[in-house]
């Protein structure tokens, strides 16, 4: 036996979307880190599918950047900080 | 003759002689003393001792002036801990206040896990367990991002430009020997992250 969910407007669902996910985690291509290492970073860190990782480390390849990671504020800077512990040159920024 | 790093059972194994380790742990200590934190020399003053640990600017008191010009930064560290915010000054800021030391000391800790492994070979070879393994690859990315400051590489053009430089091997390159130690780094923490990814 189930209860039906209380019914919620679009509105609130992209209401609550936007205070739980407005910040992102972005990484930015640069000379020296290798693509086999990015990938490995994304992976081991995120627990990306070697498929994702290595989708998002050609994204960083080619278009210069890529969104890693999005959600609250302070999951975003943890993020931003492990990125930059392995030495990849990340950023984050309010996503809009 | 160097042997890149390959997988054996729970070990990953490289074969350096002397010399090829003795370079390695140089460029890994060169990044481990540019990134070691400066130590923070207590004050006396309890109260401003805990705020330091905690990343907090000392309180400005008048004709403080000291703290008004910040000692330049060496562009090599603002590569290894770059800015955080691309168009928020203040936010950057704060980030770095809370992280960088943080940071600062742990990837200190992790270049002197790496030197240490070096320090102990099984004849010609460095045999590392998981830890190691993975505390080797960040320290090269950090010994490289180093290097590749000082070689000027900022773009993918300048990256494919110094395998030129390299085979054109001109005597008159002043960089020629950090360009050489640059690309066996590259070619050494390429074959650890293939046996790390099981390839």
């Amino acid at each position: 036996m189930s209860i039906a969910p209380a019914e919620l407007s679009q509105a609130d669902i992209e209401q609550d979307l936007w205070v739980d996910r407005p910040w992102i985690t972005l990484v930015w291509n640069d000379p020296v880190n290798l693509m086999s290492y990015v990938t490995y970073v994304f992976q081991t860190y995120f627990g990306y599918s070697l498929e994702k990782a290595e989708r998002l480390m050609l994204d960083v390849h080619q278009k210069g950047r890529a969104v890693v990671s999005n959600g609250p504020r302070e999951k975003m800077e943890r993020d931003t900080e492990a990125m930059q512990g392995y030495g990849l040159w990340a950023t984050l920024q309010r996503d809009d | 003759m160097a042997r890149a790093f390959r997988r054996k059972g729970d070990r990953f194994v490289a074969r350096l002689d002397d010399d090829e380790r003795g370079v390695v742990m140089w460029l890994l200590e060169q990044a481990r003393e540019l990134l070691a934190p400066e130590p923070r020399e207590p004050t006396g003053d309890p109260f401003d001792d805990l705020v330091a640990r905690m990343g907090l600017p000392r309180l400005k008191e008048e004709g403080d002036l000291a703290d008004e010009v910040p000692a330049p930064r060496d562009p090599a560290l603002e590569r290894l801990l770059p800015s955080a915010h691309r168009e928020d000054p203040a936010l950057a800021e704060e980030f770095r206040r809370l992280t960088e030391h943080g940071l600062r000391e742990r990837k200190a800790g992790n270049l002197a896990t790496a030197i240490s492994a070096l320090m102990a070979p099984e004849g010609d070879k460095v045999r590392l367990d998981q830890n190691q393994a993975q505390a080797m690859v960040v320290a090269l990315t950090d010994a490289r991002l180093l290097l590749g400051e000082r070689l000027g590489l900022r773009t993918d053009e300048d990256s494919d430009a110094l395998q030129d430089r390299l085979e054109a091997a001109s005597e008159e390159d002043p960089q020629l020997y950090l360009a050489a130690c640059y690309d066996f780094l590259t070619w050494l923490q390429e074959s650890l992250i293939q046996a790390l990814m099981g390839r």
